[in-house]
C-alpha cells in the first residue's frame, strides 16, 4: 500500500444519465486527504449523491478517472471495491430479517471471517456507537428508534474496518437534538477510528462542525469552493458560494473557535483577591474547588449577576449560548474536572477574540 | 393493501401504467395488455376453423355445431351469467359498502376471512346441490350468484378500505357529515372497485355457467358434455375453443370498461 | 338414507378421494408454485429503464407476458381448459395434473414479482453498497423478505385449486369430483344427494388442512425480524 497523501482522487469525473443532455456532474476534480472528513454540501439535485456513488461505483462514472489509494479502481470490479468501503445512506438500510448482530456482519461474512470474530466485532462496533451489546445485539431493526438504526447502519458499515467511509446525509432524517448528540459521537468515534470520510449533507451548521474541509457543489455538479470551514465562511470563493452560505456567517464562524485556543482573562477563588484593583473576577468556590457565584466583579455587583460556566472543550458558540441564557455579560470557562480556568466577557466578541498559539 | 387479496380474474393492477404521452399511440401503448385478449381469440378461432376445415365431420358432429345450436346455446350461457351477475352485484356491492362502515368493523374481519376460505368451495358443488331441489334455469342462477357472491363481496370490502383514508378524513375535517362524505367521496372513489367487482364476477359467473348444463340449464356446457358423451374429439375440442373465446372476450369486454369508467371517474 | 349413514357406509370411499384431492392440490400447486418463483426470480429486475436488449430488457418483457398470458389463462372457465387438453394428453390424471398446474401459474407468478419489488429501496440500495451482487441481492435480501407476499400467493391458490379440482373430474381426474359426478348422474337415487353434498363439504376440509398447514409453514419460515 503506497503511503499516498491523498486517499480518494477524483480526476475529471463525470456523470451524464443516459436520456439526459446535460451532465449531472461535470468534469469533476477533487482530492480527499487521508484520515480527513470532506463535507460534500450544496442545494438539492447539484450531483452530491451521485458524486459520492460514483466513488463506490454504484453509480459508473461516464468519464475521468477514479484513484483509491493510489490505485486506479475506475475498472475494478464494483462489488469487491464496495466490501472495502464503508457506505452509510439516511434510511440506514438496515435488513429487516436479520438481527442487529447479524446486520453488523453482513460484510466481515462475505469476507470470510470466522463466526466468533464476527461475533466479538458486532459487539465492539455496538459498543463503539454507544448501543449496550447484550442489549441490542439479539434484536431486529424494527425495534430500534430510527436514531438506534443510525448508529447500526455506522456500525455496519465499520464492520470489516474500511479506509473510507462514504455517508448519504446519515443524519438527515433524525430530529435536532438526537442528530446533535449523533454528530457528537461520531466525532467521538472518528478520533478513535480515523478514517478517511465523504460525508453528503444539506446542513450548513452539520459540515462546519464535522468537515475538516467543505466540498460547496453548484448546479450541475460543479465544485464551486472546496476547503476548510473557515475559509469558505469568511473568504467564499464567489457569489454563489456567499449566497449559498448565507448571512450569520459570522456567527457560524463562532462555533469553529474551541475556547481552549482562546487567551482568557484570570480568574481567582481567593477571598482574599476581593476588592483587587487589577479588574480580577474573583469566583466563590464550593468544596472541591468549582465555581459557584461571584465574590467580587470589579464593574458590577457580584451578587446580582449569576456564575454561568462553559466547559473548556466547548466552542465560543458555546459560550455565547450560555451567557444569552443565563443573561450574564462574562463566563467563565472550567476544565474537566469544573475547575475554572479563565473568563470570556461579551465585550471580547466586538472586541476582538485573541488566540493563542498552540502546538496543533 | 397490496394486490395479495386480489381476486382471480383482475388483471395485474394499473399501477404501472406508465405516462405514455397522448394521440393515438399512446393509447395503445398505455394499454397494450388489453390486446392480449383479442389476439388470443383470433389465433385460437384461425386455428379452430382451420382444424374443423381440415376435418370431414360426421353428422352426430355437423348436428351439434350447427349455428342455430350454438348460438342458443351461447344465448343461454349469456342469459346466465347476465342474470347472475346483476344478482350478484345488487346484493353484494351494498353489502360490502354497509360492511366497510366504521361501525360494522368487527363483522368485517370475519367476512374477510369467511370469503377467503369459500374460495375452496366448488361452485360445481353449489350448483349440483341446488338441482336436487330443482333443475333448469331458476335453480343455476340461484347456484352461480351464491358461488360468486362471496370473493365479490370480499373484493368490494378490500377495495373500500383501500380508498385513501386521508381523503375521508380531510372531507370529515371540512365539516361534511359522515352520509356526506360517503355519497360525495367515498361513493364515487369507489366506483373503480364496484367495477372490478362487477368484473370478477362475470369471469366466475361465465366459467361456472358452463357446468348449468349439468342441472338442465343450458349453456355451452352442453356442448362438451355431448362431446363426451358421443366421445368426439373434435367436437370437444371446437366447444372447448368456444367457450374459451367467449370467457376472454367477456372479460375483455368488463376490462374496456372498466378502463373507461375509471380513466372518467379518475 | 340421510348423510350420516351415507358417510359410515362409505367412510373409506370418502376418505381415499379426499386424500387423493389433497394431493392432486398439493401435486399442481407445487409444481406451479415451483415454475412460478424460479420464473418471477428470473424476471425480476429492479431496472425501470433498461437498456434495449440487456438482459433486464428482456426479463421485463418476459415478465410482463407471462403476467398477461397466465392471467388470461384464469380467466378461461376450466372446463374449456380441461376440455381442451383432452385431444392431446387423454382422458385421466395427466390432463387433470397439466391444467390445474396451469391455472395455478397466475397468483404465485404475480405475487412473488410483487412481493420482489416491494423491498424497500433503501434496503436494496445499501446491500449494493456493501457489496451484495445481483444473486445474492436476490437470494439473501428480496428473497426472504418477500417471501410473506409469496407464501399468501400460494396459500390463495390452494384455495382456488380446491375448488376447479372438482371440474376435473370431468375428464376422469383424481379427486372428491368423482362424488360429485356420480351422485347427478344418480339423480333420484336415495343416496345421491348425501353424496354430492359430501363431496362438496369435504373440499372445505381439504381446505381447512392446507390452512393449518399453512399456518405452520408460515411460522416456520417468515424470518423473525419481519414477522408481524
Ligand atoms: N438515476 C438517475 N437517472 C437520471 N437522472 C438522475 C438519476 N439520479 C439522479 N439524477 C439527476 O442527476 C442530478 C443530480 O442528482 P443527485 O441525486 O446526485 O443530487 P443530490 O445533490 O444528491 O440532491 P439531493 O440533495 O436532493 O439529494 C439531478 O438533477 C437528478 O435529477
Ligand atoms: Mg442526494
Amino acid at each position: 500500500m503506497s503511503e499516498t497523501e491523498n486517499m480518494i482522487v477524483l480526476e475529471a469525473v463525470e456523470k451524464v444519465y443516459p436520456g439526459s443532455t446535460s451532465p449531472a456532474v461535470e468534469r469533476l476534480d477533487m482530492a480527499i486527504p487521508r484520515g480527513e472528513i470532506v463535507m460534500l454540501i450544496g442545494p438539492s439535485g447539484c450531483g452530491k449523491t451521485t458524486t459520492l456513488k460514483m466513488m463506490n461505483r454504484l453509480i459508473e462514472p461516464t468519464g475521468g478517472r477514479i484513484i483509491l489509494d493510489g490505485d486506479d479502481v475506475t475498472d475494478v470490479n464494483g462489488d469487491q471495491l464496495r466490501r472495502k468501503i464503508g457506505y452509510v445512506i439516511q434510511q440506514g438500510g438496515l435488513f429487516p430479517h436479520y438481527s442487529i448482530a447479524d446486520n453488523i456482519g453482513v460484510v466481515p461474512k462475505m469476507l470470510g471471517w470466522d463466526k466468533n470474530r464476527i461475533k466479538e466485532r458486532a459487539d465492539e462496533l455496538l459498543h463503539l456507537v454507544g448501543l449496550e451489546p447484550s442489549t441490542y445485539r439479539d434484536r431486529y431493526p424494527r425495534q430500534l428508534s430510527g436514531g438506534q438504526q443510525q448508529r447500526v447502519g455506522v456500525a455496519r458499515a465499520l464492520a470489516a474496518d474500511p479506509p473510507v467511509m462514504l455517508m448519504d446525509e446519515p443524519f438527515g432524517a433524525i430530529d435536532p437534538i438526537t442528530r446533535d448528540r449523533l454528530q457528537d459521537e461520531f466525532l467521538e468515534i472518528q478520533r478513535t477510528v480515523g478514517k478517511t470520510i465523504c460525508f453528503v449533507t444539506h446542513d450548513l451548521q452539520e459540515a462546519v462542525k464535522l468537515g475538516d474541509r467543505i466540498a460547496v457543489f453548484g448546479t450541475g455538479g460543479r465544485l464551486a469552493q472546496y476547503d476548510d470551514p473557515d475559509t469558505v465562511l469568511t473568504h467564499p470563493a464567489d457569489d454563489f458560494v456567499s449566497d449559498f452560505v448565507g448571512g450569520g456567517a459570522a456567527v457560524r464562524r463562532l462555533s469553529l473557535l474551541e475556547l481552549s485556543r482562546l487567551e482568557l482573562h484570570p480568574i481567582e477563588t481567593d477571598a482574599a483577591a476581593v476588592g483587587n484593583r487589577n479588574g480580577t473576577p474573583v469566583a466563590e468556590v464550593d468544596g472541591s474547588g468549582r465555581p459557584v457565584s461571584w465574590r467580587h466583579l470589579p464593574d458590577r455587583d457580584a451578587a446580582t449577576t449569576t456564575l454561568v460556566t462553559v466547559p473548556l472543550s466547548g466552542t465560543v458558540y458555546d459560550a455565547v449560548d450560555v451567557m444569552l441564557d443565563g443573561s450574564a455579560s462574562l463566563v467563565a470557562v472550567v476544565d474537566d474536572e469544573g475547575l475554572p480556568q479563565g473568563v470570556l466577557h461579551w465585550n471580547d466578541l466586538v472586541a476582538g477574540l485573541k488566540t493563542r498559539e498552540r502546538g496543533a | 393493501m397490496t394486490a395479495v387479496d386480489l381476486q382471480p380474474g383482475v388483471p395485474t393492477p394499473s399501477e404501472e401504467r406508465k405516462e405514455s404521452g397522448g394521440g393515438f399511440l399512446g393509447v395503445i401503448r398505455a394499454n397494450y395488455d388489453l390486446l392480449v385478449a383479442p389476439a388470443i381469440v383470433v389465433v385460437g378461432l384461425i386455428v379452430m376453423v382451420a382444424y374443423v376445415g381440415s376435418q370431414t365431420l360426421d353428422t352426430i358432429e355437423e348436428r351439434a355445431l350447427e349455428p342455430a345450436n350454438v348460438f342458443g346455446q351461447l344465448g343461454q350461457h349469456l342469459l346466465l351469467t347476465a342474470y347472475s351477475t346483476v344478482l350478484v352485484l345488487i346484493i353484494a356491492v351494498p353489502l360490502g359498502i354497509v360492511l366497510s362502515r366504521p361501525g360494522a368493523r368487527r363483522i368485517q374481519g370475519g367476512v374477510l376471512a369467511l370469503g377467503g376460505f369459500a374460495q375452496a368451495l366448488p361452485p360445481f358443488g353449489v350448483l349440483l346441490l341446488l338441482g336436487f331441489w330443482e333443475f333448469g334455469v331458476r335453480s343455476a342462477v340461484i347456484g352461480l350468484t351464491l358461488a360468486a357472491l362471496l370473493p365479490v363481496l370480499r373484493n368490494t370490502v378490500v377495495g373500500l378500505q383501500q380508498v385513501d383514508q386521508s381523503l375521508i378524513e380531510a372531507a370529515r375535517g371540512m365539516g361534511m357529515s359522515a352520509r356526506q362524505t360517503l355519497f360525495s367521496v367515498e361513493i364515487p372513489l369507489a366506483v373503480p372497485v364496484i367495477v372490478a367487482g362487477l368484473r370478477v364476477a362475470l369471469v366466475l359467473n361465465v366459467g361456472t355457467a358452463t357446468l348449468a348444463t349439468y342441472i338442465g340449464a343450458g349453456g355451452l356446457g352442453e356442448l362438451v358434455q355431448q362431446a363426451l358423451r358421443l366421445n368426439r374429439i373434435n367436437l370437444l375440442f371446437v366447444s372447448g375453443a368456444i367457450i374459451a373465446a367467449v370467457a376472454l372476450l367477456v372479460d375483455w369486454l368488463a376490462g374496456v370498461a372498466e378502463r373507461a369508467i375509471v380513466a372518467r371517474s379518475g | 338414507m340421510n348423510v350420516f349413514q351415507y358417510f359410515s357406509a362409505n367412510s373409506q370411499q370418502i376418505l381415499f378421494l379426499t386424500q387423493a384431492h389433497f394431493l392432486y392440490v398439493l401435486i399442481c400447486v407445487g409444481i406451479g408454485s415451483a415454475i412460478s418463483i424460479v420464473l418471477g426470480l428470473i424476471v425480476s429486475t429492479g431496472e425501470p429503464n433498461p437498456n434495449r436488449f440487456s438482459f433486464d430488457w428482456w426479463a421485463t418483457g418476459v415478465r410482463e407476458g407471462s403476467l398477461l398470458i397466465t392471467a388470461a389463462v384464469l380467466t378461461v372457465p376450466s372446463l374449456a381448459l380441461f376440455v381442451l387438453f383432452l385431444p392431446i394428453t387423454g382422458l385421466g390424471v395427466t390432463t387433470a395434473i397439466i391444467v390445474l398446474t396451469v391455472y395455478s401459474l397466475y397468483t404465485v407468478l404475480r405475487n412473488t414479482v410483487a412481493g420482489l419489488r416491494s423491498v424497500d429501496r433503501a434496503v436494496l440500495e445499501s446491500a449494493r453498497g456493501l457489496g451484495y451482487g445481483r444473486i445474492r441481492r436476490l437470494l439473501t435480501i428480496q428473497l426472504p423478505l418477500a417471501w410473506p407476499v409469496i407464501l399468501n400467493g400460494i396459500r390463495v391458490t390452494t384455495l382456488i385449486s380446491i375448488s376447479i379440482a372438482v371440474v376435473g373430474s370431468i375428464v376422469q381426474g383424481p379427486g372428491l369430483g368423482q362424488l360429485l359426478l356420480t351422485g347427478i348422474t344418480r339423480i333420484g337415487a336415495a343416496n345421491a344427494f348425501p353424496q354430492v353434498l359430501i363431496g362438496t363439504f369435504m373440499c372445505l376440509v381439504v381446505a381447512a388442512v392446507f390452512e393449518i398447514f399453512f399456518a405452520i409453514v408460515q411460522r416456520l419460515t417468515i424470518p423473525r425480524g419481519i414477522r408481524v
